[in-house]
């Protein structure tokens, strides 16, 4: 006894060769999907991507642990992504990132996100006025110092104001669900931030190192300054960022780490 | 002549009279709109609201919600201690009360105010001034209609304390209108931080009032220490050399796709104090968490190591049933609240105008 090697017509039950449309005994119809076969991959276990995407800290119905391995040419990841979902973060926008090939470079880009692609930096980075950055749990943004409105009017009474000091810039810590919390104005020319004896200190937040990051001006150009924290420091990614092995991201609450294999 | 005065009013708004006030008790967060015209946008305080015609405005004026414990009481109430509306917690316990100076009724010892008629206990006590000792009746007396008319001269000076301390010349206020300002020369005149028109002083029966002319800087009213005062979105107030301003919590409108705005944790932050350093601008911010924040030179949440006319601890910023206010804790330059349109001087209370700071006499 011997199975069958060829696609069995349905209609007369004659063996039809791969590829054949129509049965050559009695011309019945062959369907599509016999008429091609081809090997799907079994899963993504059958090859293993260029690069992959590992969840260190991810929401509740995630889990941790999780990978996502990147073998197509784009991989969208939010709230309602087919590719790479994290349906319970509402922090994510519906499309928030997509992880793309150029070449063979792996770019993150942001898809318009409402609160962005946080990469972790590497000792140093340039920061613009704008920018956002977290250190901890805390996110803040870098603004630019105001004009000064407190000359006197045209009748010449002088405006009381608080005593001031010159400032470069200033460091707006931004709280969930978009108020602004803490301003804290550079004295000279860097605001430090930590869990205590900085500019901005946090005392309760775990994940705050004691000196974790400062934003100072050097020369004409702000840089964020990682102090050696133990869960580092992220900058907000402007449009799109090349990603190299070893890159921590921030998606909203879930914390990536990038694994290049290729 | 009685009037329904609401919790959160100082003054009666029949006579003026002080009404008890519920300091360290929670008011009612039933209170809506204030009768008297909601609190304007741009600068608020808690200060005595003086309004014009409120009276005859107000007497018509659909009832607002009342909370129905506290025991506000118009001051022409006459002094009948048997109908008194206590509720049992605050009912006088046995022998610790002490007569009302001005109505006799029985006031229980840790009260500031007479619950009858709303006699200002503590003024009275720590009043170190023999006139005012010997006059016990003197400012919430017998109803105006009753007063013999006062001649319209001087009916209360402004007494400058000068940087030391010490007390240098006195502004008289005639019973009528009195403007003040850089353009009105005097004392004033060489005040840089004065408008040239910066404030009116009048009296409203036996009460002074001041109204803003719409100044730059405004006028600051000392608050007593421990009665809180109410901040309201834009109230304004000073601690030794910083003008501060309360912001009431605002957050944007999420997108309509679900997605909510990351950011800090936070459990309910009450608002939060910005210095002010220009008229539009302000500096260093610092949010105010749901147990409160205290503000002072080298204690608190809020320190200001260095402005030397801040006390080591200054005020506090607190929360009660939705509402947040602002208490000074005994200082020693005092916590200033800046007058929102107008506001009742009470006897003695310190005036800061422009550079100067007046103590109202009267």
């Amino acid at each position: 006894m011997e199975q069958a090697r060829n696609y069995v017509c349905t209609e007369c039950a004659s063996a039809v060769p791969s590829g054949h449309k129509f049965c050559g005994a009695c011309g019945a119809g062959v369907p599509a999907d016999a008429q091609t076969l081809k090997t799907l991959f079994f899963g993504a276990l059958q090859m293993p991507g260029k690069a992959r995407l590992i969840v260190i800290r991810g929401d509740e119905a995630m889990g941790e642990g999780l990978s996502y391995l990147l073998q197509a040419t784009e991989h969208i990841a939010g709230r309602e992504a087919d590719q790479i979902p994290f349906p319970s973060d509402t922090w994510l926008s519906p499309a928030h990132a997509n992880f793309l090939y150029r070449g063979e470079k792996l770019v993150v880009r942001d898809q318009g996100s409402l609160n962005g692609v946080y990469i972790r930096i590497r000792g140093t980075a340039p920061v613009q006025i704008g920018d956002h950055f977290m250190c901890g749990q805390q996110l803040f943004r870098v603004d630019a110092t105001p004009k000064d409105t407190s000359g006197p009017e045209a009748d010449q009474t002088h405006f009381y104001s608080s005593p001031r000091r010159p400032s470069a810039f200033r460091i707006t810590q931004v709280l969930e669900g978009g108020m602004d919390g803490i301003v804290c104005c550079a004295r000279e020319q860097s605001v430090e931030i930590g869990r205590e004896d900085c500019d901005i200190n946090f005392p309760d937040d775990v994940h705050m190192s004691p000196r974790h990051a400062r934003v100072e001006m050097s020369g004409e150009t702000l840089e964020l300054v990682d102090e050696m924290s133990q869960n580092g420091t992220y900058v907000r990614i402007r449009g799109e960022r090349e990603l190299s092995h070893g890159d921590y991201l921030f998606l909203g609450r879930n914390l990536l780490r990038v694994e290049v294999t290729a | 002549m009685q009037k329904d005065n609401q919790d959160h009013y100082k003054f009666c708004l029949g006579c003026g009279a002080e009404l008890p006030r519920h300091s360290s008790k929670p008011r009612s967060a039933s209170v809506a709109t204030p009768a008297g015209g909601a609190p304007s946008s741009g600068r608020t305080t808690n200060a005595p609201r003086a309004q014009a015609g409120r009276a005859e405005a107000l007497a018509s004026a659909p009832e607002l919600e009342v909370e129905e414990s506290a025991p506000v009481r118009s001051a022409r109430v006459e002094p009948v201690a048997a109908v008194d509306p206590l509720p049992p917690e605050l009912a006088p316990l046995h022998d610790d009360t002490a007569p009302c100076p001005h109505c006799g009724s029985r006031v229980p010892d840790n009260f500031r105010f007479c619950h009858v008629c709303g006699e200002d206990l503590h003024a009275r006590a720590s009043s170190d001034a023999p006139a005012r000792a010997d006059a016990p009746a003197e400012r919430v007396s017998a109803p105006a209609v009753a007063q013999a008319p006062q001649p319209a001269t001087v009916r209360a000076r402004l007494v400058l304390i000068e940087p030391d301390g010490s007390e240098g010349p006195a502004f008289r206020l005639s019973g009528g209108r009195t403007l003040i300002g850089r353009s009105t020369g005097g004392i004033f005149a060489n005040d840089a931080y004065l408008s040239p028109e910066h404030a009116e002083f009048r009296f409203e029966e036996d009460q002074l009032v001041v109204k803003d002319m719409e100044s730059l800087n405004g006028i600051y009213i000392r608050i007593e220490p421990e009665v809180p005062i109410e901040l309201f979105d834009g109230s304004i107030f000073r601690v030794g050399q910083e003008i501060l301003r309360f912001e009431a919590p605002f957050a944007p409108e999420p997108p309509a796709d679900g997605t909510q705005y990351m950011g800090s944790p936070h459990r309910g932050y009450l608002g939060r104090i910005s210095l002010v350093i220009g008229r539009e601008t302000t500096g260093n911010s610092h949010p105010i968490p749901p147990q409160g924040i205290h503000l002072g030179r080298e204690r608190g949440d809020v320190v200001f190591p260095e402005d030397g006319y801040v006390s080591g601890l200054h005020c506090r910023i607190n929360s009660e049933v939705g509402h947040v206010f602002l208490t000074d804790v005994g200082s020693s330059n005092g916590t200033f609240v800046r007058v929102s349109s107008e506001s009742y001087v009470p006897q003695g209370t310190f005036v800061l105008m422009g550079q100067q700071l007046f103590r109202a006499e009267y």
